[in-house]
This record gives structure tokens, C-alpha cells and sequence, in this order.
């Protein structure tokens, strides 16, 4: 993968380099708004990791620029700002995630992640997590490269819970997504969710409950 | 605009000026003033306008009084010795108002509403004969006179004149203004009556009397004439009366209707003028009202030679008075009751 | 913000003109037509005498009444502006009987005066007149008829005399004016004293003066003059307490600081990489710490000192709980801990609050949840609708808090008597803050048997509400 990072703190963006280039991927690093505007208009990259205050503009410049351009490139904007207004303008003008200074790599890491993952999904249709591969084209799920046949409401839930990718899938989206907008019971989603805990049951991929918000598949932690 | 509105005034003047120069050649002056008195002065105003040719008609009181009202075309100015007239004319809006130096500086007393001006200064006189003083003592006074007329009647009988009020404005004017003074004049009327006294129209008259021998005394006559006359005639003893002496003055205003009313102001002008004054001063006898003029006839010398005595008529509203029928009326009927008084 | 809005002189000087303006214009109107009236009545009085002394000399004689029309009359009828005169007498039939002018008179004035003294303004041949006729019985011999004079004049001395009586009237009220306009600027002078006196106070005082103002000022100003002094009282408060936090907060900070330069200190005496490893977790957490210090110092100050409910809105409680929950619990932070929501009321909490405010508030209890409770530790949140209230609370399973320290817990850098955590202590100043700033009331009490609540009561905004 191709890493953009635009962050004019060299520690910072040592760090970055230091975390993001060992999982595989590639980073380039720049200080200023033009040089990271001249490099993302010639384009390859799969993330752009931007920091809102840059010495010659504001990043929020550069995103708006991007999107108007039709760059559909994932943006992870990084900031020292806590204001909300600069968190919902950055969204609202296209970013994809949003991480305030001071973060944790661990953290930063998850999200990098995540967020490859969701474009990589985007452009082959596949939706993978560990050893798990839904193809949602055909509805096909593989398990460590073997076919997994699922009842159609586990599937749903298996695709509700890979669209996430890694992040909580709310309970709400899942409810509807299983059941319609019909009144259902509180513990009907969660038969479901126990169903497919046992078939992932040794896949080193669990799905863990957040009580009252949702459900996330993750890779067991070992 | 303005440059246009200018040019079309100053054609306008230039159009006005210059007919006026073509009409205004003569100037008609219709006075009650003798014209062999006033001729210098005519002259002296024919030299310092050229272009001014005077027609001066010397005519009588009554006929100058009538020809304001009927004359057509109406004369330029009008000039007349009977005050009352004047005024009255003046009073029913006769007058063309003079707005000019000269009027402004005239002095009030000797004009109304800057209409019309007096601009002689003439006293009113006894006259006598030499004759008289061989007889008896001369009068210097009025009540001199009422003495003289009444002890030695006999002797006066026939050889008395005065003015006719009836026949003659200034005659009247003047027994009129002499009746405001004091009752006693008619004492003096009834006196003059017990003598036979003979009434004429004119000083000149009264003069020529004198002159003849007809006439021993002459009251009320005018003072302009009269010296002028006494010059020529050693016979002829002119007396300023002691106690009061009546002043008279011509009255001059641009007719409402004048033709030429710029020609006729600039006439105006030249009577009040220190130069028109200085000739009425110096060539005429009818004594000049400036003060600031001399010569042998100015009212500040017959001031100096017969004292403070001298009573203007004055040139205001009370004037119009005298020409109030009625009051006329009863005048000449008291003049008459009293003249025909025998004793 | 201070603009200038003109200046008191030149207002001041605004209303007076408009007063005197006004005043004046009035004035002036009432003068002129005092003038004319105070003409009209000399010169009419003028007219009366004239009349008077003409009916003196009117007299019967056979019959019919004569009239010897006294020259004193028409002096006084001309009056010293020269004016042109008439009179004319007329017997009881309206015959005249001596007139100077071809003046007509109105029958019907003719009938007026017969009656009782009448006045009349005409024109006649373009001039303005005024007539004044009035009818006297006389008595004769053979005949009782009454007589009518009527006399007239042109009215040059009216105008005259209206003019100069006008024209004083105008000359004493500019005087006047002039005057009251010398005096105003004097008075305004002296007026203004006490405030340039204040100025010139205000303006020699030292920066960080914030003493009370010792002035001596008029009535009106007084209340400006305590407004400032409320002012200087409300700035010293502020910038004491300013001082007390800034002082508070290097404390807090050097703390954790010093931790970060003894660990690398000894990190940097070993030769072990065993120690080198020990020291490098020593340095993480303390960064980790610090950094949350900082932020919530940040956060804290700008809450105190950044005023004004500009963004206060009306927002669903509930959907912000949710979302920031949801937040949370996909944080690394809460990988260790059951952060979970309860279940939540059916319909949306609607509150007047400020979105990023309440976001801090409800990471601000998450995080000291996190920072206070062991790994693997419930914590629940939930909301709870009463009448008008809804009730925001977080409980964890938990040590709790002491009793006796549960009061003091929103005083900030206060962390319930614990030493062994990552928290600053300022998580709950920064939701009393907050807390105060909605009007919501919050309590914290120990759960038995175990753990920690924390409850805020926010008011519903009802529909009505902006």
C-alpha cells in the first residue's frame, strides 16, 4: 500500500513512518500543502494521512480540493485540534476518519487498517477479515479458503459485521439489516450472534459484544 | 441664459434710452411761475443738457391745476405756487415718486413722500409807497398795519391792495395760513374792508399799482417779485413784516403720466441740485433752500436780515385742508362777511 | 467593541439647535404677528384721534351739517411716514358731504359702521389702505341726523413699524440665542468635569490595577463608576483564579514530567536492555499521561475562560450518548474494559445544550470510567427520562470513592485519593464545568456494593423553546 502522510512535526511523522512502513506499506512524507497537493494529483496513492495545521495552509484546504477533483482517496485526518467544528467540517468535506493528537500507534495502526481494508473492499468486492473472505457479488463466504455455507440471516449478519471492518457494527443497522424494520426481540440478534460465534469457533476470529451499542468481528488476540 | 438676459436688458436700455433721446428732445414744464423770473435757471439747465429741449408754459394756478388732471399727453412736470393744489394732487396719486440723491438729501420739511419738493424759499412782504412814510409812520407788523388801517382811514380809503382770495390760489393760501395764526386777522380782513381795500390777482398787479400811484400799501405780497421790483422802482419800499413773516414755496413733481419721466427726474434733480440752487440763488429772486449755497437770495441770508420770524407753510398733509370745498366755502364767506363789516 | 457614536457636545448641540429651531421658528411667528398687531394698533389709534378731531368740527347750519375739516386731522391722518390721506364725511342718507378722495365705500361697510366703529383694509389704485368709519349722532337746531366719517391712510408706517418691531424681536432672540449657546458650551464644560476627571483617572491607573475605583462623581455617573468597579472586582477575581490554575496546572505537569526524566535518566545508567524495556513502558505511560493532561487542562481553560452560550441548540441527549459511546467502546483505550450503554428511553432527550461541550463531558466521564476502574470492569451508561428531567449517568463496578472525598471530587486535580492511575484529576472539574454551564445539577455517589455513579439532571427543552 501507498501511504501519503502530509505532517510537518518530524518526530511525528518519523513515528508515523516508523510504525505504518513495517505492516508493508509505503510512506511518503511531506511538510507542506503544496507539495502533498503536487503528489496527490499525480495520484497511486490508497491513503492520505493529513494533518490540519500546515505551515503554508490549512488541510482542510487540501481535502476540499481533493474531493472536488473527484479523488475518492481515503483521508485520516490527524490534528492537535479538539474543536468539533474542524472534526465535522473535515467529515463533512469528505475525510473518512478522524484521530485527535495525541493518539497511540496501537491505536492509529487499527485504524490505518480499517481504513484499507474498507477501500481495498470497494474495489474488489471482496470483503475479508483474517482467514475470512465474503464475496459479495455471489454470496460466497470461505473460511481459510474453504466454502462456509451459511443460513441467509447468519450471512447477513456475516456481511453486516465485515462491512465494518473491524470497527462496532451498531445493533440498530444489524436489526434492520436481519429483520426489517419489524418489531423484533432484544435477544433475537443475539441467537444470531451466538450461531455464528460457534462456526467461527477456532478461525482465530471472535465477535465481540459491546453492550447496548453493537457487535465487532475481530481477530482474536492472542 | 444670464448672458442672454443681459444683452436683451442692455437693448432694451440701449431701445429706451434711445427713443427716449429722440422724444425726450422736449420736455414739457407746466408752471405757475414767471417766465422772465426763472429764465436763468431755464438756461443754466438748457446748457448742461443739450438734449433736453425745454417747453416751459407759464400759466396761471388754476390753469396748471386743471391741466394735471385733463392734459393729454400730460405735461412731464409740474411746478406751482399754490401749495394746497399741489398737495392735493400729490394726495390723489398725481405724483411720480423721485428716487434720487438729490431728493433723499432734500430736507424733510420741504417735501412729502418724495414726491413733490419745494424748492424756492419766497417771503411774503408788505410793500408801501414812498408816499406813506410822509404821512405817517410805515407799518413793520401786522398789528402795525391793523392800526394803521384802522386810525387813519380817511387817508388809505381806495389806496390799499392785497390778493383776491377768490380770483387767486396763492392769496387765498396765504390768508388762510395767516387766519391759523391768529383770530385778529380777521380784525385786519374787516380793516382792509372799511378802507376799500382793491383785491388783485398778482403781486405784479399790486406792484404796478404801487409804481402808478394808485396804491399807497400792499400787504401780502411776494417777496421774489417784489425786491426784484423795488430794485428798479425807488418808489417801492419793501417791508418784511416784524412779527412774522410768511415763506411760500414753489412746488415741483414729475407727473404720474410724464412721457418722459427719466428726462423729467433729471429736470428735478437740477432744481434741487446745488447747482440749479446756486443760480436761483444768485440770477433769481426766489431764494435758494440749500444751505450750503450762496449768493444774495438764500434762505439762510433773509434768515440772517430779518430774523427768526420766517414761517414756512409747511409741506405736509394740513395743506389739504385749504382745498376742502366746504372749508373753502366757509372761508370766503367769513372773508366776505367780514370785508363787508362797516364800522 | 467600542465604536464611536458622535460626541455628547456635538448632541447636545444638535438638540439645542433643534430646540431653538423650533423654539425660534414659533418665536418668530408669534413676533411677527405681534409686530402687526402692536402697527396696527398704533396707527389705528391714529385713525380714532383723527376721526375725534374731525367730528369736533362738524356743525349745523340751516339744515344741513358743515364741515370745516380741520388741518390738524389730516396731520394726524398723514402721520410722520407721509402717508396719503382721504376722509370723507357723509350724511345719514350716505351722501357726502366733503371727501378728499374719489374713493367709493361699500355700502354694506357703510351699514357696519353705522352700528359700531369699523375697520376696513383695501386696495385702492395698487396701494393698500386702511379705512376706519364711524357714525355720530350731532345735534343741531332743526335736525338730530347722525353723521358718518370714514378716514383712511396708506399703510408705509404699519410696514415700517411692523418691520422695526420685528426686526428687535429678531436681534434680541439671536442675542438671546448667542447667549444660551456661550452659556450651554460653559456649562457643558463644567458639566463634563467630573467625567474627564474619571478618564484621566482610568487612564493613569497601572494595567493590573484592579482595585477599586477612588473617585468623587456626580449622581449620574455613579452607576458607571460601579460597573467598573464591578468590573475590576469581577476581572480581579478572574485573574486571581486564572493565576491559581495556571499554577495548579504547571504542578500537575512537572509531575508526570519529572516521572518521564527519571525513568530515562535511569534507562540511560544501565547497560541492561532488560531495564532500557522497563523504562521505555515507564516513558510511554507518562507521555500517555501528560498528553491527556494537557488536553484536559486545554479543554478545562477554555471551558472557564471562553465564555458566552453562543452555541447552545437544541440536540437529542440520547443520539449524542449513543454515537459517543460508540465511540469510545471501538477506542483501544476501552479494549480491556465493558463499556456498554443501557437501554435507552424510546424517543429522542431533547436538551438546549452545546454539542462539543456535552461531547467533553461525556469523554471526560468515559475516560475517568476507564482511568479509575481495573480491566474488565463494567461500565454502563444510560439515560433516564422523569418529568422534565432527563438524567445522564455512568456507573462502573469499580473500588468507588471514599465517602468523605466524594464531595470534593470536582475540584480539580482531586482524584479520590488515588495515586496508582493515568488520570489528571481534572475529568470531573471539567464536567462540574460543563454541568454548570447547562444548568444540570450532578451528584456521585458509591453503588453497593460496589462501584461508582455519577448522575447529571438536565432539563428537557420543550417544543416551544428557542
Amino acid at each position: 500500500m501507498r501511504l501519503l502522510v502530509v505532517e510537518d512535526d518530524p518526530l511525528i511523522a518519523r513515528s508515523l513512518d516508523n510504525a505504518l512502513a513495517p505492516l508493508g506499506n509505503i510512506v511518503e512524507v511531506f511538510t507542506h500543502c503544496a507539495e502533498a497537493s503536487a503528489a496527490l494529483c499525480q495520484g497511486g496513492f490508497d491513503l492520505v494521512l493529513l494533518d490540519l495545521g500546515l505551515p503554508d495552509g490549512n488541510g482542510l484546504t487540501l481535502l476540499e480540493a481533493l474531493r472536488e477533483r473527484g479523488d475518492m482517496t481515503p483521508v485520516l485526518i490527524l490534528t492537535a485540534r479538539d474543536g468539533v467544528e474542524d472534526r465535522v467540517r473535515g467529515l463533512d468535506l469528505g475525510a473518512d476518519d478522524y484521530l485527535a493528537k495525541p493518539f497511540s500507534l496501537a491505536e492509529l495502526e487499527a485504524r490505518v487498517r480499517a481504513l484499507l481494508r474498507r477501500s481495498q473492499q470497494r474495489s474488489d468486492n471482496l470483503l475479508r477479515l483474517g482467514p475470512l473472505c465474503f464475496d459479495s457479488a455471489s454470496g460466497r463466504v470461505t473460511l481459510d479458503e474453504a466454502v462456509l455455507e451459511l443460513p441467509r440471516r447468519e450471512l447477513l449478519l456475516l456481511e453486516g459485521l465485515l462491512s465494518q471492518a473491524g470497527d462496532i457494527a451498531p445493533r440498530e443497522m444489524l436489526e434492520s439489516r436481519l429483520f426489517g424494520f419489524g418489531e423484533v426481540g432484544s435477544n433475537a440478534l443475539e441467537v444470531y450472534v451466538s450461531r455464528l460465534r460457534k462456526r467461527l469457533q477456532g478461525s482465530g476470529l471472535c465477535i465481540r459484544t459491546f453492550r447496548g451499542l453493537g457487535y465487532r468481528l475481530e481477530e482474536a488476540r492472542t | 441664459m444670464m448672458r442672454a438676459r443681459r444683452l436683451a436688458v442692455f437693448i432694451g436700455l440701449l431701445v429706451a434710452s434711445f427713443s427716449e433721446a429722440v422724444a425726450a428732445e422736449t420736455l414739457v414744464v407746466e408752471a405757475a411761475l414767471d417766465r422772465r423770473v426763472v429764465a436763468p435757471l431755464l438756461d443754466a439747465f438748457e446748457r448742461s443738457h443739450p438734449d433736453i429741449e425745454l417747453r416751459f408754459h407759464d400759466r396761471s394756478t388754476l390753469e396748471v391745476d386743471t391741466l394735471v388732471e385733463r392734459a393729454d399727453p400730460a405735461p412731464d412736470v409740474v411746478i406751482s405756487s399754490a401749495m394746497p393744489w399741489q398737495m392735493a394732487r400729490v394726495n390723489q396719486d398725481y405724483a411720480r415718486p423721485l428716487r434720487s440723491r438729490e431728493a433723499r438729501a432734500w430736507p424733510d420739511w420741504a417735501k412729502w413722500r418724495d414726491e413733490v419738493f419745494g424748492f424756492t424759499f419766497e417771503p411774503i412782504v408788505m410793500a408801501y409807497r414812498l408816499d406813506l412814510p410822509r404821512h405817517m409812520m410805515p407799518p413793520s407788523t401786522h398789528a402795525d398795519l391793523h392800526t394803521l388801517l384802522t386810525t387813519r382811514q380817511d387817508m388809505l380809503r381806495g389806496k390799499v391792495t392785497t390778493y383776491s382770495p377768490a380770483r387767486s390760489g396763492v392769496g387765498y393760501t396765504l390768508f388762510q395760513q395767516d387766519a391759523r395764526y391768529t383770530p385778529r386777522f380777521w380784525d385786519l380782513v374787516a380793516a382792509m374792508g372799511n378802507v376799500d381795500a382793491r383785491l388783485e390777482e398778482n403781486t405784479r398787479a399790486m406792484l404796478q399799482g404801487i409804481t402808478e400811484g394808485r396804491y399807497w400799501l400792499g400787504y401780502n405780497l411776494l417777496g421774489s417779485y417784489a425786491m426784484v421790483w423795488a430794485q428798479h422802482h425807488p418808489e417801492v419800499i419793501v417791508q418784511v413784516p416784524q412779527d412774522y413773516s410768511l415763506v411760500m414755496m414753489r412746488m415741483v413733481f414729475i407727473h404720474r403720466d410724464a412721457p418722459h419721466p427719466r428726462r423729467a427726474g433729471e429736470f428735478v434733480d437740477f432744481l434741487l441740485s446745488r447747482e440749479g440752487q446756486r443760480v436761483l440763488a444768485g440770477q433769481t429772486p426766489l431764494f435758494s433752500v440749500r444751505p450750503d449755497v450762496s449768493g444774495p437770495y438764500t434762505a439762510q441770508r433773509l434768515r440772517d436780515q430779518v430774523g427768526d420770524q420766517l414761517y414756512p407753510i409747511p409741506i405736509n398733509a394740513s395743506l389739504l385742508a385749504f382745498v376742502d370745498p366746504q372749508r373753502r366755502a366757509a372761508f370766503m364767506a367769513r372773508w366776505r362777511r367780514e370785508f363787508q363789516r362797516r364800522r | 467593541m467600542i465604536e464611536v457614536d458622535g460626541s455628547l457636545k456635538r448632541r447636545l448641540a444638535i438638540w439645542l439647535l433643534v430646540t431653538v429651531t423650533g423654539l425660534g421658528t414659533l418665536l418668530m411667528i408669534e413676533a411677527y404677528l405681534g409686530a402687526q398687531r402692536a402697527a396696527q394698533r398704533a396707527y389705528d389709534s391714529q385713525l380714532e384721534a383723527a376721526v375725534l378731531t374731525i367730528v369736533e368740527s362738524v356743525q349745523w347750519r340751516e339744515g344741513e351739517p358743515v364741515l370745516e375739516i380741520p388741518a390738524a386731522a389730516l396731520q394726524i391722518l398723514s402721520t410722520r411716514h407721509e402717508e396719503r390721506v382721504f376722509y370723507a364725511v357723509l350724511d345719514a342718507d350716505g351722501k357726502r358731504i366733503s371727501a378728499n378722495l374719489a374713493l367709493e365705500i361699500d355700502p354694506a361697510d357703510q351699514r357696519h359702521a353705522a352700528r359700531e366703529p369699523f375697520w376696513r383694509d383695501l386696495t385702492w389704485r395698487g396701494e393698500d389702505w386702511r379705512l376706519y368709519g364711524r357714525e355720530y349722532d350731532s345735534a343741531g337746531w332743526e335736525t338730530q341726523d347722525p353723521v358718518q366719517i370714514w378716514v383712511g391712510h396708506t399703510m408705509a408706517g404699519r410696514r415700517a413699524l411692523a418691520g422695526e418691531l420685528f426686526e428687535r424681536a429678531v436681534t434680541r432672540f439671536l442675542a438671546m440665542v448667542l447667549l444660551a449657546g456661550l452659556l450651554m458650551l460653559l456649562a457643558m464644560r463644567v458639566a463634563l468635569t467630573p467625567m474627564r476627571r474619571l478618564r484621566q483617572l482610568l487612564r493613569r491607573r497601572d494595567a493590573d490595577d484592579m482595585g477599586p475605583l477612588d473617585a468623587r462623581v456626580p449622581e449620574e455617573l455613579r452607576e458607571l463608576a460601579e460597573t467598573l468597579d464591578t468590573l475590576f472586582a469581577h476581572q480581579r477575581d478572574s485573574r486571581d483564579a486564572l493565576l491559581r490554575f495556571t499554577a495548579d496546572a504547571s504542578h500537575q505537569l512537572k509531575t508526570p514530567l519529572a516521572g518521564l526524566q527519571n525513568a530515562s535518566e535511569l534507562a540511560l545508567a544501565h547497560d541492561d536492555p532488560a531495564a532500557w524495556r522497563a523504562a521505555l513502558v515507564d516513558v510511554n505511560e507518562g507521555a500517555a499521561r501528560t498528553s491527556r493532561l494537557a488536553s484536559q487542562l486545554l479543554s478545562l481553560a477554555r471551558l472557564r475562560h471562553v465564555g458566552g452560550d453562543g452555541d447552545m441548540t437544541r440536540l437529542d441527549l440520547a443520539a449524542m450518548l449513543r454515537e459517543v459511546t460508540l465511540d469510545w467502546a471501538g477506542r483501544d483505550a476501552a479494549r480491556d474494559h465493558d463499556l456498554g450503554l443501557a437501554e435507552l428511553p424510546v424517543g429522542p432527550a431533547v436538551i438546549l445544550g452545546s454539542p462539543w461541550a456535552l461531547r467533553e463531558l461525556l469523554g471526560n466521564l468515559i475516560d475517568n470510567a476507564l482511568s479509575y476502574t481495573p480491566a474488565g470492569s463494567e461500565i454502563t451508561l444510560g439515560i433516564e427520562l422523569d418529568a422534565g428531567t432527563a438524567t445522564l449517568y455512568i456507573e462502573d463496578d469499580g473500588p468507588g470513592v471514599p465517602a468523605e472525598l466524594l464531595e470534593c471530587l470536582h475540584h480539580p486535580f482531586e482524584r479520590g485519593g488515588r495515586q496508582d492511575t493515568q488520570g489528571s484529576g481534572l475529568g470531573l472539574a471539567v464536567v462540574d464545568s460543563i454541568a454548570k454551564r447547562h444548568g444540570a445539577d450532578w451528584h456521585v455517589s458509591n453503588l453497593d456494593p460496589r462501584g461508582l455513579r455519577v448522575a447529571l439532571h438536565f432539563t428537557l427543552s420543550s417544543r416551544e423553546e428557542p
